[in-house]
């Protein structure tokens, strides 16, 4: 663009850009368009987000191979959006699947972090819940929230694949709930515990 | 070219396991390794000298998950050894036959773990639906799909179930026929060879000098096993022979010997189980209650001090060994030391010195077919 | 039908051994005695007692002239209220292996039954007690045997008893900032609520101590 001078506002696309979009945020301001379109933009985006969730590939003990075992042709996992992703920036949910230990502890954290928001957590079987068969270890956290926020919990020692399924199906349940809000604030939710009622 | 070190962390698709691997490479061949374990170290021995005798079995079933009942087994023979307990022949029978369909259900899950890292997807469907059989018979036995708290010292929890013969025949029946559309699939592939022939030699003798053992050792043509160099059970009853695989260089076992070994293995198991549900004194189809003394023999429940017991059985990756000593609390109802050996606590190290020399995109295929599992390393 | 050692093979390995390491090392405190199992088949297996400073010219004796080839465990024990000369056991699980060659395309048929001599597998135990102070050491065979190496770094990082002699030693099970002098498996480490009665106020565990009071766990 050469000329810069006079007609600003034909050739100087920027701004260009700028004004026509201020004018269109008034008009959807002022017709209520806009406060509809995020509704719908955010139930969209809700929708999609529990219809996918993509777990981290990360197999600590027993309960992965359950884990596992969900994802092959008996349980198939893959028929709800369960697709297990290697890394941790690629991921929604965090399936802890087994006991965390000293060595691991600020490891795991170091995952949570990396994963993006939203994000969830599940802990799964005994030794994610409360420390499982290994609460008198010297080396074993009793369980992971004492170090991450944990949104299900499904007990079990290993539980079943089926029930790895029916957590998944009420984190999606929370996820209608809560949306996309981010894991810092969720301590005031009551915890989700697979079979509870 | 610049040197650098490559963590493959504790999280990592390929690892088997929660252990990590530093690499150090000099563009893509590998020129030295570090083994880092320990992130599951769970503490059991220490654990174990707070419970009584019976209560270690749902421990030792957690050791290595992936096989369970050979290592609960593995316990309760030193159990027995402690506290001189007897066992019917009944019950001998019925380990013998869970330890072997355990066996089964476990190397398929290596299998179905192995295959992936090569790059063959449709392994792991398969073999986990074939291991699902196996899982159902198992079930029907112990009640859990893994850990089943089955054996007792003694003798066994429960009688084999009505019926569970010919179910179990019928799957195993189908299974042989299964291993031959596994290995039309596999050894008529030019990739499968191509990736794991020639790649991750292992020496016979630096295998047995460094404490290797099972069907990693008998791909190089070790024929050890200690089912039949320190019996137990009645494997001499069951016709059966070792699975051992003639290396194929003088540099020793590679990869694809190793996986041989273990199809090869997979059928000597199914064969020794349609024998023994055969030969089972008591007949096949009888389903004792739980104590009768076809299946249980009472065992003492305290040992005194100075009392040692010490069992070397073969789990499906490698020897394992327990040594109890007992005089612990309770006036001799618990353990006072519980030391437990594992194969694989040996194997790592060596396999990371196996990796010196080949490229980077061997690691995965070198590091499955020894079959890790970490949660009997790092007890 | 499964082949296996039998009884009159093992009785005999065993009893050639366990000569042979008496007629050998009588006299410094070394001594070899067959212990029956009393599991499975009833085998048997040879039990070596030796003091400490003696265990490095023993090893190299069993590996080098009677084929001990394999080191398969090592367990360390911590007595405290043991008599002055046994504060600390360390038991050695050994393995005579002997077959370990096999040529390329070739395959040598075992029949166990028919094996003979040294060709028959031993299982062994060496027990060295250790005497009751605050530093427990051993001469270290990691140059013997390659099994050995880890198990060692295992049972110095889980027990404390010192290696003399072994190179690089590291933590392998426990965190390796883990601080010094800190050996979980040591009688004076307690596992957490060892006593049930820490955490609840009665026997059947409904009551919860105030400290514990609304604690989610």
């Amino acid at each position: 663009m050469a000329d810069t001078g006079e007609n600003f506002a034909a050739f100087n696309s920027r701004a260009l850009v700028e004004m026509v979009g201020g004018v269109t945020d008034e008009a959807l301001k002022a017709t209520k368009i806009k406060q509809f379109l995020s509704v719908l933009a955010g139930r969209f985006f809700n929708w999609a987000g529990r219809k996918s969730l993509f777990t981290l590939h990360l197999g600590i003990k027993c309960c992965a191979i359950e884990m596992a075992a969900a994802a092959t042709p008996r349980f198939d996992g893959d028929r709800f959006g369960v697709l297990f992703r290697s890394s941790p920036r690629q991921s929604d949910v965090l399936l802890v699947n087994g006991p965390i230990s000293k060595k691991f502890a600020d490891k795991i954290v170091r995952l949570w972090e990396q994963m993006p928001e939203p994000k969830y957590c599940i802990a799964m079987g005994e030794c994610a819940i409360s420390g499982g068969p290994y609460f008198q270890s010297y080396n074993i956290l009793e369980g992971v929230d004492t170090v991450i926020p944990v949104d299900v919990y499904i007990p079990g020692c290993p539980p079943r694949p089926e029930a790895l399924i029916d957590g998944f199906g009420l984190l999606r349940e929370k996820i209608i709930r809560i949306g996309g809000a981010p894991s810092s604030g969720r301590e005031s939710e009551k915890p989700i515990i697979v079979g509870d009622e | 070219m610049a040197q650098m070190w490559i963590t493959m962390g504790p999280q990592h698709p390929m690892t088997h396991g929660l252990w990590t691997l530093r690499v150090k490479v000099d563009g893509e061949t590998v020129i030295d390794t570090e083994a880092e374990l320990g992130y599951i170290h769970r503490g059991v021995e220490k654990i174990c000298e707070a419970r009584d005798f019976t209560q270690v079995t749902p421990y030792c079933d957690r050791l290595c998950y992936v096989s369970a009942m050979t290592w609960a087994n593995s316990y309760i023979y030193a159990a027995e050894d402690l506290l001189e307990a007897d066992v019917p022949e009944r019950a001998e029978y019925i380990r013998l036959i869970s330890a072997e369909l355990q066996r089964l259900a476990s190397h398929l899950m290596w299998l179905g773990a192995f295959g992936p890292d090569i790059g063959n997807l449709t392994l792991m469907t398969w073999c986990m639906r074939d291991r699902e059989m196996f899982l159902d018979l198992l079930q029907e036995l112990g009640g859990s799909r893994m850990h089943y708290n089955y054996p007792r010292i003694g003798g066994v929890k429960r009688d084999i179930p009505i019926g569970f013969a010919d179910r179990m025949i019928a799957k195993v029946k189908l299974f042989e026929k299964r291993i031959e559309e596994y290995e039309m699939m596999l050894d008529e592939s030019t990739i499968w060879l191509v990736r794991l022939q020639g790649v991750g030699y292992c020496n016979a003798e630096e295998m047995v000098e460094a404490g290797v053992s099972g069907p990693n050792v008998r791909a190089a043509g070790v024929n050890y096993d200690v089912r039949w160099a320190h019996p137990y059970s009645v494997y001499d009853e069951v016709d059966w022979e070792p699975a051992v695989e003639k290396p194929t260089s003088v540099k020793g076992a590679d990869c694809y010997d190793r996986y041989r070994v273990r199809i090869e293995e997979m059928r000597q198991s199914c064969r020794m189980v349609l024998d023994a549900i055969e030969k089972i004194p008591g007949g096949k189809n009888t389903n004792y209650a739980s104590g009768d003394e076809m299946i249980y023999t009472k065992a003492p429940t305290r040992a005194p001090e100075g009392a040692t017991g010490f069992s070397n059985y073969e789990c499906t990756r490698g020897a394992s060994q327990f040594y109890i000593e007992g005089g612990g609390e309770g006036r001799g109802k618990k353990p006072y030391r519980l030391s437990i050996r594992s194969p694989m606590f040996i194997t790592i190290p060596f396999v990371a010195k196996t990796m010196i020399g080949y490229k980077v995109a061997d690691i995965p295929a070198i590091m499955g077919s020894f079959d890790p599992c970490i949660g009997e390393t790092d007890r | 039908m499964g082949m296996k050692i039998t009884l009159e093979q093992n009785a005999a390995a065993v009893t050639e051994c366990a000569d042979a390491i008496n007629d050998k090392f009588s006299g410094s405190g070394i001594s070899a005695d067959i212990v029956q199992h009393s599991n499975a088949k009833k085998y048997s297996f040879v039990r070596v007692v030796t003091p400490p400073q003696h265990w490095q010219a023993l090893a190299k004796w069993m590996k080098f002239d009677m084929g001990v080839n394999y080191c398969s465990m090592i367990t360390g024990t911590h007595y405290p209220e043991g008599p002055d000369e046994r504060g600390w056991g360390l038991a050695y699980h050994l393995l005579r292996q002997p077959i370990s060659n096999q040529r390329p395309d070739t395959s040598t048929v075992y029949v166990a039954e028919k094996m003979l001599g040294s060709q028959i597998p031993v299982e062994f135990e060496v027990l060295i007690n250790l005497p009751n102070n605050d530093a427990p050491s051993v001469p270290t065979v990691q140059k013997v045997w390659v099994g050995a190496d880890w198990n060692e770094k295992e049972t110095w990082d889980l027990v404390g008893i010192q290696f003399e002699g072994h190179e690089n030693m590291f933590r392998v099970l426990n965190p390796l900032d883990s601080p010094d002098g800190f050996h979980p498996l040591q009688k004076q480490h307690k596992i957490r609520y060892h006593d049930y009665n820490e955490m609840y106020d009665d026997a059947q565990g409904f009551v919860r101590k105030p400290a514990d009071e609304g604690r989610v766990k």
